[in-house]
């Protein structure tokens, strides 16, 4: 099929033709780069291509594949071989892309609203224009925020949608044994969905050897965390962190290339931290930058905080990793630490989905095993709970001594707070705090 | 220009109206009749926090629970012998203090409310209880722990979805708020007791569905205004007492004229609405709001809690989780609500829908947007509006509704 | 029949008298502090225009705008969306979007083929799109509303402008100033960001040609040019003027009240 019957067929592959388009034109850029960073980020360019291939494949030729989400358990996904994405993916695939701004107009235009998360309206906004390959069968978010419920519901019935087979796993709200045992017992039920709706069957074993790659991952993970403690901190926004997110628990969950990857890159860091080498020259100020990286307009700003002020984001909310292995003795073992990890252990679910403590007690833990000189909560206008924690975050920066800023922005939208005026109040806050 | 300052009394707002109308302008016309005195009472209680029945109450050593959210099982309180009480956030004037704990993306409601709370005016309380209702109230309960000093504070863990796993959890989740009630203030609910407090609470469910019943009609005998002051009482008041009176009120209203001179009827749909003098405004245009889908409206008096059921948590849970008109929160139920208010529209006669939120509120922009789809299917005229939970923007409403029901006419 | 009808805005008052189904007279008075002040004084002038000596003339008077519930005289009130519509319809009845750009606020009305308005949005939230955010610009640069008008039809490249607030807007116009932007560039920027929030609000009913202005703000030839460069689509001149379009509806709403009523 050539690309024009495949959008007469609705298919709704085109921006993910587009973006395949431009990861492979990245790693071509970056394999003329001999560095060892370049190669880790063509590697993870070339992860991700094949992961659109995969999709696209699937799409093309009728096969099989689900929406599912990071955190609603992609170690089952894995194990029943099933090729899963994301519908939130498709935002972010806008991300970088010139349409960005006017797909957020055409959202506003549906009669969506403009003061709920943006990668929400867009994700439905991208379904309705049938920019969405459809499949099998859905895996619904319905944590941790509103935003989240409401967009799977109005997925569900939207009128293209409405014939395919929706699940979501109902969360609880504390964290507990209890609360645990719920979970592993709507993954169970997840899997009854699924097996139902693709026609694959969970192997125990097959799920054992996910669990027990993904767990080699997780201590590479860890492993990975303790060396950006270093000072000067070896990679900053561009490495690292949300790299290790997506091979993890999106585009290589207990697959051996990720967890190859994931080798290389500690490997890679290690000799940074011998040699002491950064992403600056000169490193003057370790941030905590608390949520997701502001993907539609990101090269217009966090580069600059480098340049600048010599400002290295030593960690993120999806760099943070106090994840839990898994124990994978039985099936009932695993189901439950698989249920730990993506209800308690996921980022920002992990901060968002219950009460506010984690907004607490991971800055602690985070200021002090990275001494990290200031925090950053980015305020994205989709975090109402998050937005709402700000006071809590505050004080207990103050009782760690050390500065903290709320900005406001959208991480998808540069008109909400321009990336001029982000710069502006940073730069405002640094001279305040007497930083770098 | 138009009078804006609403005072306590909504005394000001009619006032105003009138003061504007030129003389073929009232379309609604009030009866110059003997105000109600349960009506009065009920009014009142909206206007404030603790009513006087409510503070007689306390005087005798009553105690009084607070609850975020409709879905906190009020039966269990009542069976421990206190008084729950919806929480509001009536008569606040300002967010200073809650502003250095929310931000300015939290709605209006959560800012007023838990600023009253860090200012000491929910001292009358014995204790709170929250569910995770949403993003923003939610969040109360972690400032409210940290910063206001109330002797009993309780959060249930409220699923988003209502098969019958769901239900069971809530069953424990309600047995462990039983227990730790029992523990805290040393009174034991029994099995006993529950039923009694469910068997009052469906009585004040039956007596509103009769005052709906009444609005029914060609020239329903009460307001839209004056219907949500009545439900918003029935959350702030000792229990038997509001049902005296709301008996009482019922056998006045079918003595009662009714208001037949009204330019369409209209449903009004939405989330915690508590201010009656919203709803004047809207009625002020000639529209009459007949019915609704509202947290202090049908969707919690619609159903009963079945008083058949062997056991009385096991009732509760049910009732809360699949029974009941449910809210935009509950993730499996979207078209059964869109039902609930297409049934509602024909058993009202209902000539269009208002759907209202509170700005940053999601739940209801996705309602609102959903349900919305299908009254544009069914060619029914819906307007969406935006507020903020204190009332302002008095001229803009009235302009927006005005137009609405201009539209709605020829 | 002999009709009037009042339109009551925040910088404006506009009456329009009508004896069967022609307009009469009209007037347009800078707005006072006191609507039912402003409201008689424009009838007044109207009804002295058009030959008529008193208030008493008029059959049925029809009150609209920001200001209608003050204007005594009237024997009903309509809203302001109703009359705009109603007047754009009479006076080009292939029109289906109108768009209402005031003083203080801004409002798209859709209409079917009969003229009946079937939605609407309104911003009377904040001066982006409306008279005010022009008054605004046109004092940051010093060259009065027309001035601003004609520079911004001069340019070859308008420069871009991020703020939709006026008052952020006015931070930003200041800046481009002094990095040297050329006037008529900085003109033409401000009038392709209005024109992008003014379509922002007409692609939420959905545009439906044939489009019309009305407003004071209408008659500002950049904007026009600005908004029909972002729609995509010509705008229909009305036969009178904009700003006056509202009375008209209002006139004519009062010509069928009285029909109704004989």
């Amino acid at each position: 099929m050539d690309k024009k019957e495949i959008t007469q067929k609705g298919l709704g592959l085109e921006r993910y033709y587009q973006e395949r388009e431009w990861f492979n034109f990245l790693c071509q850029m970056l394999a003329q780069d001999p560095s060892e960073t370049s190669q880790l980020s063509k590697e993870i360019t070339e992860i991700t291509v094949s992961r659109y291939d995969e999709i696209i494949r699937c799409a093309e030729e009728g096969k099989p594949f689900i929406m599912g989400y990071f955190c609603a358990a992609p170690e089952i996904y894995e194990a029943l071989d099933l090729p899963w994405y994301m519908i939130m993916a498709t935002p972010f695939l806008a991300a970088s892309a010139p349409y960005l701004l006017e797909d957020i107009d055409a959202a506003e235009r549906m009669g969506l609203g403009t003061d709920w998360c943006t990668a929400c309206r867009l994700t439905l906004y991208y379904i309705e224009s049938g920019l969405t390959p459809k499949p099998n069968a859905l895996i619904a978010l319905i944590h941790p925020c509103d935003a989240a419920t409401m967009l799977h519901q109005a997925v569900y019935r939207n009128k293209r949608w409405r014939d395919v087979p929706i699940f979501a796993m109902d969360p609880p709200y504390f964290e507990d044994q209890r609360g645990i045992d719920y979970y592993a017992g709507e993954l169970k039920r997840m899997v009854a969905f699924l097996e139902e709706h693709t026609g694959r069957k969970l192997d125990i074993d097959r799920l054992r050897e996910i669990c027990l790659e993904s767990n080699k991952q997780y201590e590479l993970w860890l492993e990975y965390a303790q060396l950006r403690r270093a000072v000067p901190c070896p990679h900053g926004w561009a490495v690292g962190g949300p790299q290790c997110f997506a091979i993890t628990q999106v585009f290589q969950a207990g697959r051996p290339r990720g967890t190859a990857w994931m080798r290389k890159l500690v490997d890679h860091t290690e000799k940074m931290v011998k040699e002491k080498k950064g992403p600056v020259a000169k490193e003057r100020i370790r941030y905590f930058w608390f949520d997701l990286l502001p993907f539609g307009w990101v090269f217009e700003f966090l580069p600059w905080l480098e340049e600048e002020w010599g400002a290295v984001m030593v960690m993120d909310m999806f760099g943070y990793t106090p994840y839990t292995l898994i124990d994978t003795r039985n099936e009932d073992t695993m189901l439950k630490g698989i249920a730990k990890r993506n209800l308690y252990e996921s980022p920002m679910v992990r901060q968002a989905r219950g009460i506010a403590d984690y907004f607490a007690s991971d800055i602690t833990r985070v200021v002090k095993d990275y001494k990290i000189d200031c925090v950053i909560w980015p305020g994205h206008m989709g975090h109402k709970d998050g937005s709402a924690s700000t006071g809590i975050m505050r004080e207990v920066c103050r009782d760690l001594g050390v500065p903290y800023i709320h900005i406001g922005l959208d991480l998808f939208d540069k008109r909400y707070t321009t990336p001029e005026q982000c710069k502006d109040k940073i730069s405002q806050f640094f001279t305040a705090m007497g930083l770098g | 220009m138009e009078s804006s300052e609403r005072k306590l009394t909504g005394v000001t707002i009619k006032e105003a109206a009138s003061k504007g109308e030129n003389k073929a302008e009232a379309k609604v016309k009030r009866e110059a009749k003997a105000k109600s005195k349960p009506l009065q009472e009920f009014q009142e209680a909206t206007q404030t926090l603790a009513n006087p029945a409510l503070q007689d109450w306390k005087k005798q050593g009553g105690k009084v629970i607070g609850c975020y959210c409709s879905y906190v099982p009020e039966e269990v309180i009542t069976a421990a012998g206190f008084v729950p009480f919806r929480m509001r956030g009536t008569g606040s004037t300002s967010t200073e203090l809650a502003d250095a704990c929310l931000s300015s993306i939290n709605c209006s409601f959560s800012r007023h409310s838990l600023d009253m709370g860090l200012r000491g005016e929910y001292s009358f309380l014995d204790g709170v209880v929250w569910v995770n209702s949403c993003d923003h109230v939610r969040r109360i309960y972690d400032h409210w722990k940290r910063k206001i000093v109330t002797p009993y504070l309780h959060f249930l863990s409220l699923p988003k979805k209502t098969t019958d796993v769901q239900v069971g959890w809530y069953r424990d989740e309600i047995t462990t708020f039983k227990e730790s009630l029992e523990k805290h203030f040393g009174t034991p609910i029994t099995e006993e007791r529950l039923w009694e407090a469910i068997r009052l609470h469906n009585e004040t469910r039956r007596l509103q569905r009769q005052l709906y019943e009444l609005r029914k009609r060609k020239s329903p005998p009460i307001t839209g205004a004056e219907t949500l002051a009545v439900m918003v009482a029935g959350s702030a008041m000792p229990r038997e007492h509001y049902n005296q009176l709301l008996k009482k009120m019922l056998d006045e209203l079918g003595r009662t004229d009714g208001h037949a001179n009204y330019r369409a009827r209209l449903m009004l749909i939405g989330g915690i609405l508590d201010d009656p003098a919203y709803i004047e405004v809207i009625e002020s245009q000639g529209g009459l709001v007949v019915t609704d889908s509202l947290c202090y409206g049908s969707r919690i008096m619609w159903k009963d809690v079945n008083e058949k059921a062997s056991d009385a948590i096991t009732a509760l849970a049910r009732y809360y989780i699949a029974d009941r008109p449910h809210c935009p929160r509950m993730f499996d139920r979207q078209l059964d609500r869109s039902a609930f208010v297409m049934d509602m529209i024909r058993q009202f006669k209902v000539d269009g829908v208002i759907s209202e939120r509170l700005m940053f509120c999601d739940n209801w922009t996705g309602e609102a947007f959903m349900v919305g789809e299908d009254l544009k299917e069914k060619g029914i005229p819906y307007i969406r509006l935006d507020r903020e939970y204190i009332l302002t923007g008095i001229g803009q409403l009235r302009t927006r509704i005005q137009a609405f029901l201009e539209t709605m006419e020829r | 029949m002999i009709v009037g009808g009042c339109d009551v805005g925040s910088a404006t008052g506009k009456a329009v008298v009508m004896k069967d189904s022609t307009i009469a007279s009209y007037t347009i008075i800078p707005s006072t502090t006191r609507p039912e002040v402003t409201a008689r004084v424009a009838m007044d002038e109207a009804i002295k225009r058009s030959g008529l000596s008193s208030l008493g003339d008029l059959q049925y008077i029809v009150g609209t705008g920001y200001g209608r519930l003050k204007v005594p005289f009237a024997n009903e009130n309509i809203s302001e969306i109703t009359c705009h519509a109603r007047g754009a319809y009479w006076l080009l009845p292939t029109v289906r979007t109108v768009l209402d750009i005031g003083g203080q606020d801004c409002k798209a009305m859709s209409l079917d083929d009969k003229g009946k308005v079937i939605d609407f949005v309104l911003n009377d939230k904040c001066a982006a799109g409306t008279g005010r955010f022009f008054e605004a610009m046109a004092r940051v640069l010093d060259c009065g509303l027309e001035g601003l008008s004609s520079l911004s039809l001069q340019s070859k490249s308008p420069a871009t402008i991020t703020s939709q607030c006026s008052v952020f807007a006015e931070s930003e116009v200041i800046t481009l100033v002094n990095e040297g932007t050329e006037l008529v560039d900085i003109a033409a920027g401000l009038h392709n960001a209005i024109a992008n929030r003014l379509h922002s609000m007409l692609r939420r009913i959905g545009l439906v040609e044939d489009v019309a202005l009305t407003g004071g703000c209408a008659k500002n030839e950049g904007l026009v040019k600005a908004l029909e460069e972002k729609l995509g689509v010509s705008v229909r001149k009305l036969p009178e003027d904009p700003q006056i379009v509202g009375a008209i509806g209002a006139a004519l709403i009062a010509k069928e009240r009285l029909s109704r009523q004989s």
